[in-house]
């Protein structure tokens, strides 16, 4: 299956924009491949940018969830970026309040939470 | 908002992994040519992409039918999935937030009643579960 | 009169649905439409007098008194009133009838007459009928029948115009409640990065519901990182609105802004507490300023 979520690297944080509606099978490959990443670039910050996205539902949400615990267990951090309005309202309503993963609005401040938090 | 040419119904498949995105890529278009707002086609689709998931995972195959409806002016869009599956052995069990048998149930069902105007859920242990949800236009 | 009221919904709909219906409620037969309409070719010759007084004695109450700006006018009512008089004895109870009652008791509620005075005008009239009846007709074994009668009518007749009364009010509070909810839930930038909405009015859940999107998408479009909202203009929240503004504020979480709640009364502090909202789940402040020095400081912190 071709990569459909290419992980970028800034300094030592990983940036992996999700650029489609993605399948599950398409989270799942990503989570195997951010951790190879962290280790081999000794990450000290993960960002998932989801702006694009237009649902993230239990699924979606719980992998992202277990990605977060498993990049901290590597030491590093990670912040989720870009969740559209309707997207953060759809979730909630799900019962989805991703409480133990940081949140941005974009990028950008995405990398200012990450910097601010590893000194 | 004038009546657009939708087919009265719209069946689609769900075997595999990509039907899910298919399935809410389709539901979310026809939920905005039906006039739904944004927040609205967010919570179709993202409903549509739970019950189509627990088909894949629960089942193996089934179908999602979408069906447009216009009750005396009220207009909304009808979704039932079903599947040929084992059904589901304790249904109020499945109903209760927090629940999970396989990888991914847990908060689908009782998410998708909260998400949805109307929710209905039959099982019969060994033919299938069916769901049935549907979303009006609010005014 | 619990009989009376499930036997009359039990076989024949509400009483008060429809014109014959009534009728049957208030018990008004052909022989009291005739009693009425005896005593009619006698009470025209002395409706005016009637009138008069019952003139003399609104007009002695400075409340009624200020309804009227010109005796011009007076003379007009009077004479309205005469044909209500005539109609209230001789006019078929039909339909007809029944509207253009509404409709007189619609421009009275509209000119500000209370039902007090409305009643009263009513009773006023069936006193001086009672007199008359028993000046003329004493002797007549007639007479008490015919009283009972009128009584009858009258009530009949003031039922009319008092669910006009009742008919405007719940309009102007439904058209009082739209207005609230119709008011726009305005997006202020205090500085970079925050946001103030201030909501005031009904927080129905329409209004709740677009107060949401309005929230979160301020926040994508102004790239915000903190959110004030200030409910002290809000009449009443329930709990299920109270809900929707966590489940807003969440959601603006997950967007990356934090919000802070300002302006609880009591009463929202107490539905919040009763759908288990703690204040470390959610951030509050008692007043708008102390509000938005907690945002500056989540923003320069």
């Amino acid at each position: 299956m071709a990569v459909r979520v290419p992980i970028l690297r800034q300094g030592r944080t990983l940036i992996a924009s999700f650029q489609d509606d993605l399948s599950d099978s398409d989270i799942l490959s990503l989570q195997g491949r951010v951790l190879e990443d962290v280790i081999r670039h000794r990450a000290t910050g993960v960002i998932f940018d989801v702006s694009a996205l237009d649902v993230l539902d239990s699924f979606g949400t719980r992998t992202l969830s277990d990605i977060a615990a498993a990049v901290q267990l590597r030491g590093a951090r990670m912040a989720i970026v870009g969740i559209q309005p309707e997207v953060a309202f759809s979730m909630v309503l799900l019962g989805l309040t991703l409480s133990d993963v940081p949140t941005a609005l974009d990028l950008e401040t995405g990398l200012a939470l990450l910097a601010r938090a590893v000194p | 908002m004038t009546s657009i040419e939708l087919p009265a119904e719209h069946i689609q498949r769900i075997e595999r992994d990509g039907d899910v995105v298919a399935a809410r890529q389709t539901g979310r278009r026809i939920a905005a040519e039906m006039g739904f707002g944004r927040p609205e086609q967010a919570l179709i689709a993202t409903a549509i992409s739970e019950l189509a998931r627990n088909i894949v995972s629960y089942a193996e195959r089934g179908s999602i039918t979408f069906r447009a409806e216009d009750h005396a002016g009220r207009r909304g869009l009808r979704i039932v999935a079903e599947d040929r599956g084992p059904g589901i052995p304790d249904l109020a069990q499945a109903m209760s937030d927090g629940f999970s048998t396989g990888n991914s149930l847990g908060l689908g069902l009782p998410g998708t009643q909260r998400i949805m105007d109307e929710f209905d859920i039959r099982s019969i242990p060994g033919e299938g579960v069916t769901v049935t949800v549907a979303k009006w236009i609010s005014r | 009169m619990d009989d009376i009221i499930a036997s009359s919904t039990g076989g024949h709909g509400q009483p008060g649905d429809g014109t014959a219906d009534q009728l049957r409620w208030f018990d008004i037969t052909d022989t009291d439409r005739r009693r009425a309409e005896a005593l009619a070719e006698t009470a025209g010759d002395v409706a005016d007098e009637i009138i008069e007084a019952f003139y003399a004695h609104l007009l002695s109450f400075e409340d009624a008194r200020r309804h009227f700006r010109t005796d011009a006018q007076i003379e007009r009512v009077k004479r309205a009133q005469q044909t209500y008089f005539r109609e209230l004895l001789s006019a078929p109870l039909d339909a007809g009838y029944v509207e253009n009652r509404r409709r007189i008791g619609r421009i009275h509620e509209r000119a500000g007459v209370t039902p007090t005075l409305y009643v009263g005008a009513y009773a006023y009239y069936l006193h001086s009928l009672g007199h008359l009846v028993m000046d003329r007709r004493g002797q007549d074994p007639q007479a008490v029948p015919l009283l009972l009668s009128l009584i009858k009518i009258a009530h009949f007749d003031m039922a009319q115009a008092l669910e006009t009364y009742v008919e405007a009010r719940e309009a102007t509070i439904e058209q009082r409640e739209r207005e609230m909810s119709e008011l726009p839930t305005p997006v202020l930038q205090l500085r970079d990065g925050l946001l103030l909405i201030p909501v005031v009015g009904t927080l129905d859940s329409y209004r709740a519901r677009s107060l949401t999107v309005k929230l979160l998408e301020g926040i994508r479009d102004h790239r915000a990182k903190a959110v004030v909202l200030d409910i002290t203009g809000v009449a009443a929240v329930d709990s299920a609105v109270a809900n929707h503004l966590i489940q807003t504020m969440t959601a603006a979480r997950l967007m990356g802004a934090t919000s802070v709640l300002t302006g609880l009364s009591a009463d929202v502090a107490q539905a919040l507490v009763k759908i288990g909202v703690t204040g470390e789940t959610l951030r509050t402040a008692g007043d708008l300023q102390h509000g938005i020095e907690i945002a500056e400081r989540l923003l320069d912190g």
